[in-house]
């Protein structure tokens, strides 16, 4: 209760103006039911895609179209409603447009394989459980930042899984899975999360510490060894695990993460340049040093040379791209299983396709809005925190879509990685999900700061509440 | 950190902005070159299973057309080929697996109905269902072209018949030839041994020796030699040549002999009409190296036919280094022989080009293309590839052909029906060295009718037997010749 009276909103509020409170109750009324019309948009676009990649396919109609249209309302619906009851003042566009990147990219694989549709299905079924579950359990952002070195040794520990003897293994050249039973899967897509949170954690904490240092040597500022230290041991763990299990898109944006955050916390711009010159120095680095590094960038350069080895890959998928040219051939009408891993990694490709510069662009754009709406949530939010991880998971979504897109379309060299919410894979999926709770729960947080929202006690703080009252009358009964 | 915040955003948005850019590079901009990448099979794909415009003569006969069959391979459209091997060369085939090639190649965009002028008349056809695909209509003459496989039989070689005014293609016919319909199977293994036995099969019968390979000419290069020597005032019709039965080139010692060492001589007339060899040996020393082959390239000799199918092979004579080096291969190579190599199409054009005031049209078999509903879509212009003559030596070179067919070594056997003359020089190119087996190919070639040219031909039997070893041009390719210019010239 001491933390509820130190908000200058708690539940007394509503008695005392009654008016505002209605307004802003209409306010977040207004996002849940525009949301909720996003959603079933969202959901009716699935099912026609759906409908018409079985079409182009089979020339039949799909044969359980309205149980799946059913299945696809009720699990966007649940997070709708999730959202209602656990962060009702939150931003409307998140949810809908993560949904609409899961059922195009569902549509997509449901039309490369059968078999891969239905552990799809299982998998986002378990990713809007994990999003209702991040929702309930996590009920006040700021708790997290007190976990910071939790976060950091699950991340490491997730990280350095797949090396264990017996645990984890190799597949595609990266050594990034791990095998627990029936289940596969890449405990680095949650490792991304929980460094992304111990970072916002830390550079909240000493961001101002690091970046204000008097502490000169020669003509620089530099910060406290003490300070600095233990984010340049983290930081420099993380990437050094990524590059030794070769899994060069996540080192790439892991190192683009660290170097935003640390950027924006300290408001220093120098940094930005060491971050950007440390970067080159890598590149180079690892260009020198790999095989695999030299072999991907020769095939940015020109894969037409390399079209019967290791660049068949990126010339299918410009073969792909091409052939859907603007309007696309139609869903179910393209050639997509021509490109590997068009299920994965080059699931934008099957997309250009199929839905030609149109749909392609489409995807573009959500990820822009998506990008639009989690640094708006930074920017609302007060407290460093807050801002700091909003801004950190806003960044892992649009970098990678940026790194696996520009691979695919050959903008940067092709580094394997994920295009988040749409490609297939479970881990992903649900660490993605897990994501967009987190970035939800920070848009209601400051939502309910702001005063859109009356800033109603959290079930468990009610619960405490109520066993605290319970106790003082036992007590004072008598007396 | 709010300013960071928005720097970001603007960060991401311009990346974004990029990505946006590329994606139109690619989709919109290399579109087309990605599409004819001939790497890229999508195109194929889905032109396999599609509909295709037929293919079909000048006289309206189908050689190629695509037929629903609903077997069990998952294409529902079939390619075939009515009349099997007679028009291999020209249709050539459609395949899955191994591409196409001849006019399925070249007119691959119209069949599919894939030109932007069937794609525009598309956009309604996605309501109606219409399909969109083009016919080609070949310049070729099924009657002529049947008259050229017969004629010739089973023995190796090419027919060639083309209008001398427009240089289109009314027969060109090679044996052996292969039944496309056995490649266009769908059954991809099959295709393939069918495509591998071939390729072993003596004479290559994958290849269309009438305009893919090339072949010694002998005699028949007089018309070359002899129109040059004539442009360049080297020769006239008064010249005279000593008789005799050999001579003996500079740089060598060992003498060039007439046909079965004859003795020959006497004007020009009568040296063109007899096939003398040590004249045109003499022309060519006369000329010199510079000169005849400066001639050879107004011929077009050296470069790649300019025709509309693919992979057509380009004639050759030498250069003028080599001839300085070599003047008795000059020598012989006046009459054809040593190193000089033609197409039988080209031979054809360059017949056609004395009976056209020496200028030889561009060869082409696309007569016209049409839509769907029978629109003219493109119609072939002729054009002149080379001037080879002035006019006036052709009519030079026309006199001394009609006099070769009056008199000369085709007399026996050029006499067309209904007393039609035609003008012809025949060849007979010696292959073996000295003291080997006789091997020689046997070619005519000409035009017809001679007073008011219709049809220039070029025939060519390959010295693969005793048979046509012991023969000559005249006797040998003449008949065929006749026969095929009597069907053409009748109908």
């Amino acid at each position: 209760m001491a933390r509820l009276g130190g908000h200058h909103h708690h539940g007394g509020r509503e008695r005392s103006h009654v008016g505002l409170t209605v307004a802003t109750t209409t306010h977040a009324q207004r996002r849940r039911s525009s949301e909720l019309r996003l959603v079933v948009l969202a959901a009716v676009i699935t099912g026609a895609g759906y409908t018409l990649a079985a079409l182009g396919k089979n020339s039949a109609m799909p044969p359980r179209i309205l149980p799946f249209l059913g299945v696809v309302l009720l699990l966007l619906v649940s997070a709708h409603i999730a959202i209602r009851w656990f962060a009702r003042g939150a931003d409307s566009t998140l949810l809908p447009v993560a949904a609409l990147l899961n059922g195009l990219g569902y549509v997509m694989i449901a039309r490369l394989s059968e078999r891969l549709a239905g552990l799809q299905t299982t998998w986002t079924f378990i990713g809007i459980g994990v999003f209702i579950g991040v929702l309930v359990v996590v009920e006040r952002i700021n708790d997290l930042s007190r976990f910071k070195w939790t976060f950091f040794f699950t991340g490491a520990g997730l990280l350095l899984l797949p090396l264990v003897p017996g645990l984890g293994f190799s597949s595609g050249g990266a050594r990034i899975w791990v095998n627990l039973g029936p289940i596969n899967f890449q405990p680095g897509e949650f490792a991304k999360l929980a460094l992304a949170l111990f970072f916002a954690a830390y550079l909240a904490e000493r961001g101002s510490l690091i970046s204000n240092s008097t502490r000169r040597v020669g003509p620089f500022n530099v910060p406290e060894t003490r300070d600095l230290l233990p984010l340049l041991a983290a930081w420099a763990f993380s990437v050094l695990v990524m590059v030794g299990q070769r899994d060069l898109g996540s080192s790439l944006l892991f190192f683009t993460l660290f170097v935003v955050l640390v950027w924006v916390a300290t408001e220093r711009t120098s940094y930005l340049v060491i971050g950007s010159g440390m970067f080159a120095v890598a590149c180079v680095a690892a260009y020198h040093a790999f095989d695999h590094v030299q072999t991907r960038v020769a095939i940015w350069l020109d894969p037409w040379s390399r079209y019967t080895g290791k660049g068949y890959q990126v010339a299918q998928s410009m073969f792909a791209l091409g052939s859907g040219g603007t309007a696309g051939t139609g869903l179910g009408l393209g050639d997509p299983t021509r490109i590997p891993e068009a299920k994965n990694d080059f699931i934008f490709a099957a997309i250009g396709e199929e839905l030609g510069l149109f749909g392609a662009t489409a995807v573009l754009i959500a990820f822009v809005l998506m990008i639009g709406a989690g640094l708006r949530t930074a920017l609302r939010t007060q407290r460093p925190f807050e801002k700091l991880l909003a801004t950190g998971l806003t960044t892992i979504l649009g970098v990678q879509a940026f790194i696996i897109i520009g691979g695919v379309i050959r903008v940067v060299p092709l580094t394997g990685i994920t295009l988040p919410f749409v490609s297939y894979g479970g881990s992903s999926l649900v660490a993605n999900y897990a994501l967009l709770a987190l970035l939800i729960r920070i848009s209601d947080t400051s939502a309910r700061r702001l005063g859109e929202v009356p800033d109603q006690p959290t079930l468990s703080e009610r619960w405490t509440a109520r066993r605290v009252a319970r106790a003082e009358k036992k007590v004072g009964g008598p007396a | 950190m709010n300013q960071r915040i928005r720097r970001l955003a603007v960060a991401l948005m311009v990346l974004f902005a990029i990505l946006f850019v590329q994606l139109n590079v690619i989709q919109v901009g290399l579109k087309t070159t990605l599409d004819d990448d001939q790497r890229n099979t999508r195109q194929s794909v889905r032109d396999f299973n599609e509909p295709r415009g037929d293919i079909l003569t000048a006289d309206g006969l189908v050689v190629a057309t695509s037929e629903r069959r609903d077997d069990d391979s998952g294409h529902p459209w079939q390619r075939v080929y009515p009349e099997g091997e007679l028009f291999a060369d020209v249709t050539g085939y459609f395949t899955f697996a191994y591409g196409a090639t001849q006019v399925e190649r070249v007119a691959n965009d119209v069949l599919a109905g894939r030109t932007p002028q069937q794609q525009i008349q598309g956009i309604a056809s996605l309501f109606d269902g219409a399909d969109t695909t083009g016919s080609v209509e070949l310049t070729l003459d099924s009657r002529i072209q049947q008259a050229a496989r017969s004629a010739l039989g089973d023995r190796e070689g090419s027919v060639v018949v083309v209008d001398v005014q427009t240089g289109a293609v009314r027969a060109m016919w090679s044996t052996p030839s292969y039944d496309p319909n056995y490649v266009a199977t769908h059954d991809d293994r099959a295709a393939g041994d069918v495509l591998e036995f071939l390729n072993d099969v003596p004479g290559n019968p994958l290849l269309a020796n009438a305009y893919q390979e090339r072949y010694m000419p002998g005699s028949t290069f007089k018309v070359v030699t002899t129109a040059a020597a004539l442009d360049a005032g080297v020769v006239t019709l008064d010249s005279t040549f000593a008789e005799e039965s050999e001579f003996v080139p500079p740089q060598t010692n060992d003498p060039i002999q007439n046909y079965n060492q004859k003795i020959c001589g006497g004007d020009l007339t009568e040296v063109f009409r007899r096939s003398c060899n040590t004249p045109f040996a003499r022309i060519a020393l006369d000329l010199g190296p510079e000169r005849m082959v400066e001639a050879s390239r107004r011929f077009g000799i050296g470069e790649k036919i300019p025709f509309d199918l693919p992979r057509a092979a380009a004639s050759s004579f030498g250069d003028v280094d080599y001839f300085e080096q070599n003047l008795p291969l000059l020598a012989i190579g006046g009459f054809g022989q040593g190193n000089t190599q033609m197409v039988p199409l080209h031979l054809a054009l360059i017949a056609a080009s004395v009976a056209n005031k020496g200028a030889m049209m561009r060869p082409y078999v696309i007569d016209a293309t049409f839509d769907h509903d029978g629109r003219l879509m493109k119609r072939t212009s002729p054009s002149v590839w080379k001037q080879t003559m002035t006019p006036a030596t052709a009519v030079v070179m026309s006199g001394l052909m009609q006099e070769v067919v009056r008199s000369g070594t085709a007399s026996c056997c050029l006499k067309l029906a209904n007393g039609v003359e035609a003008a012809a020089k025949t060849g007979t190119a010696q292959l073996n060295g000295p003291g080997e087996p006789e091997r020689s190919h046997a070619w005519i070639i000409g035009f017809a009718p001679a007073s008011a040219p219709r049809y220039a031909f070029a025939v060519m039997l390959k010295g693969t037997t005793a048979e046509i070893s012991a023969g000559t041009g005249g006797t040998l390719a003449g008949p065929v010749a006749k026969k095929v210019l009597d069907v053409a010239l009748t109908r």
